[in-house]
């Protein structure tokens, strides 16, 4: 695990680094005591101090074998990267298209993507997971839900 | 007495019909949470939130509280009967549980496993009605910094215990902190960490970024190495011998105290009394080498301890208003959410409303002892569903949930990128509880250290010059530095951790 913690250890330092000038951007200390920028500073101090730690143990110290399982199979990153795609359009589309088409595709793209099931059973939850709890949230529940360009 | 009346109110509240019915409702879908693998208590709750929205803040909580302990019981079915823990604090049930469903015992380790729960939840709501006053009345005593001394004191406890590294472990809390800091400055009223962009002012709101941590990361996990064939064992009769029940009497009463005193702690966590009830019962077992191959009270006493500890995780909460899980961290949101803030102030203010809560936790365990058991075969038979076909109803209910929190699709882009987060620091071993809570704790806890310091005009020595926090402080080093050392001890033996 030498690695992967040298480059997390690396990647908190600059966030800390990033967080310390945004806070030094904000009024640290006001005559009521103090500001909006004095505890992230020092929040990112000590994440800094910490990352530093992690780094030097990666480096000098042993850092334990990398668990097998660590890495995924390449079907297993097809499938993440799926589900990342699936709701990534999710977010860029619910306004513009409407929560029951955008849910159906969603729906009727996952089932296809984490395992292909027969035509009914993909019809029935595509359609029970965009109309059917479309219905259940706006009509019974009261929570709006979007309706988009088309109307639905 | 002043306490039975309330209780009695709360009682006659929680038994109206319509509190009644979410009791129910809160159960079962708690118990669908709780089977189902890939969806834990935490994301479970909070995927749920949104449904609430409609309902009154009593039925609103009262319905959530009974998810959270449906899921702890949930949990337990599969762990028996398949194997599968449905969430972490199950886990330890599968040794025995599921050895003694493949002798044909199944029935007998879900019965005492419900009986046990049963009883646990029910002792641990006892002390919450005994301890609920004084501790109020205590903690009415606080000021700022008794309460920024009693915030550092249970992150010091979710740190120390959360990780099998200290570093790590302190870095989660931070970044939950850093997280917790985006948006208006709870003090002064600036705005910090938003970038220009609106949807930042009002901060990152808790349910999507949990959903992410727990939920999103967790299918994650499971799409990279998606759970194979499931041997499924057969459900015997549920009916009970008298010697199992015999056998089980000492490991309920064990698994009641070990659950309730470390529900009382902020930050154990689910997991740790289940396992210590295995290891007392173990120890204290006339045959410890039989363990392993099915014995009851490998079942009776975790399975009691994991509810007795949910209960009583409701302590800290209720009279202090720290949240000692991610779980209660999400409950404490919703109340959050309802207008209603954890504390003592709750009992003063808000005296019909928690005592009604209070009240319904005896009536949902009791419905999750009626109800449960008869539905097992329901639950199994859920469990045979496709997993790609749950994991897209269960991605779909985490899109739909995070959309409903504000109606904002930015909050399905937080839910999302939290997701990524939290697969990245799990597989870097990373604990994300200290994350949640720190998310939840950390306006509260700038808020009491910035008014602290205007109080005592910038002098850090309140803190110190205060028995309360400075007795609170003490614990937090100790426990700080007991940790460190022992996990320099390791870090000397051959387990190096980071």
């Amino acid at each position: 695990m030498k690695r992967p913690y040298q480059i997390t250890a690396v990647v908190f330092i600059l966030f800390s680094a990033f967080i310390v000038r945004e806070a030094m951007e904000l009024k640290f200390y006001t005559s009521l005591g103090p500001g909006p920028g004095f505890f992230p500073f020092w929040l990112a101090v000590l994440l800094a101090i910490l990352s530093v730690m992690m780094l030097y143990n990666a480096t000098f110290k042993d850092a334990g074998p990398m668990p097998a399982d660590f890495w995924a199979s390449k079907v297993g990153y097809i499938r993440m990267a799926a589900i990342f795609l699936a709701i990534s359009a999710a977010v860029f589309l619910m306004e513009l298209i409407g929560f029951r088409i955008t849910m159906l595709a969603f729906y009727l793209f996952m089932l296809f993507a984490l395992g292909r099931q027969n035509l009914i059973v993909t019809a029935l939850v595509s359609l029970a997971g965009s109309w059917g709890v479309f219905q259940v949230f706006t009509e019974l529940l009261k929570v709006p839900l979007p309706i988009g360009i088309f109307g639905i | 007495m002043e306490t039975f009346g309330l209780l009695m109110n709360g009682f006659a509240t929680a038994m109206q019909p319509t509190n009644l019915l979410f009791a129910v409702m809160g159960c079962l879908m708690g118990t669908v949470i709780g089977v189902l693998p890939g969806v834990g208590p935490a994301a479970g709750t909070a995927m749920l939130i949104p449904v609430t929205f409609v309902l009154d803040p009593t039925p609103a909580i009262i319905m959530l509280a009974a998810i959270y302990y449906g899921a702890m019981y949930g949990g337990t079915i599969t762990s028996v009967l398949v194997n599968v823990p449905g969430e972490a604090a199950s886990a330890i049930t599968c040794i025995e549980g599921y050895e003694m469903a493949k002798r044909g015992r199944a029935g007998a380790a879900l019965s005492i496993a419900a009986i046990g729960s049963f009883i646990g939840g029910n002792v641990a709501t006892i002390g919450l009605v005994v301890l609920a006053l004084p501790l109020t009345t205590l903690a009415l005593k606080f000021g700022p910094p008794e309460f920024f001394a009693l915030m550092v004191m249970g992150l010091s406890l979710v740190t120390g215990l959360a990780s099998k590294s200290m570093v790590r472990a302190l870095m989660a809390a931070i970044f939950g902190l850093m997280i917790a800091m985006v948006g208006i400055d709870p003090v002064m009223g600036a705005p910090r960490f938003s970038f220009g962009m609106t949807e930042l002012l009002s901060g990152f709101n808790f349910v999507p970024v949990v959903m992410g941590l727990f939920g999103i990361s967790e299918i994650f996990a499971n799409a990279e190495n998606p759970i194979g064939e499931i041997f499924e064992t057969k459900l015997s009769s549920l009916v009970i011998s008298v010697k199992d029940l015999k056998t089980s009497f000492w490991p309920i009463v064990r698994g009641t105290f070990i659950g309730f005193f470390l529900g009382l702690i902020p930050g154990v966590g689910a997991v740790v009394p289940t396992f210590i009830s295995y290891v007392a019962e173990k120890k204290t077992s006339k045959y410890p080498e039989k363990f392993g191959t099915g014995m009851i009270e490998g079942v009776a006493g975790p399975e009691t301890a994991n509810n007795a500890y949910a209960n009583a995780a409701m302590i800290p909460l209720f009279t202090l208003g720290i949240p000692g899980s991610p779980t209660i961290a999400i409950l404490m949101g919703a109340f959050m959410m309802n207008g209603l803030i954890p504390g003592p102030f709750l009992f003063k203010e808000h005296a019909e409303f928690v005592w009604a809560v209070i009240a319904s936790m005896y009536i949902g365990n009791l419905i999750l002892l009626v109800l449960n058991l008869p539905l097992i075969p329901l639950w199994v038979a859920l469990l045979k569903m496709p997993y790609s076909v749950l994991f897209a109803i269960i991605l779909g209910f985490c899109v739909l949930g995070s959309y409903s929190i504000d109606s904002s699709v930015f909050d399905i882009g937080v839910m999302l990128a939290f997701g990524a987060i939290g697969y990245i620091l799990k597989k870097l071993d990373f604990p994300l509880a200290p994350i949640c809570l720190t998310l939840i704790l950390g306006p509260l806890m700038e808020r009491g250290l910035r008014q602290s310091l205007e109080i005592s005009r910038g002098d850090f020595t309140i803190f110190f010059t205060r028995p309360i926090s400075a007795g609170l402080l003490a614990i937090s080093a100790i426990f700080v530095l007991g940790a460190t050392f022992q996990m320099v001890g390791k870090v000397r033996g051959s387990d190096t951790q980071v």
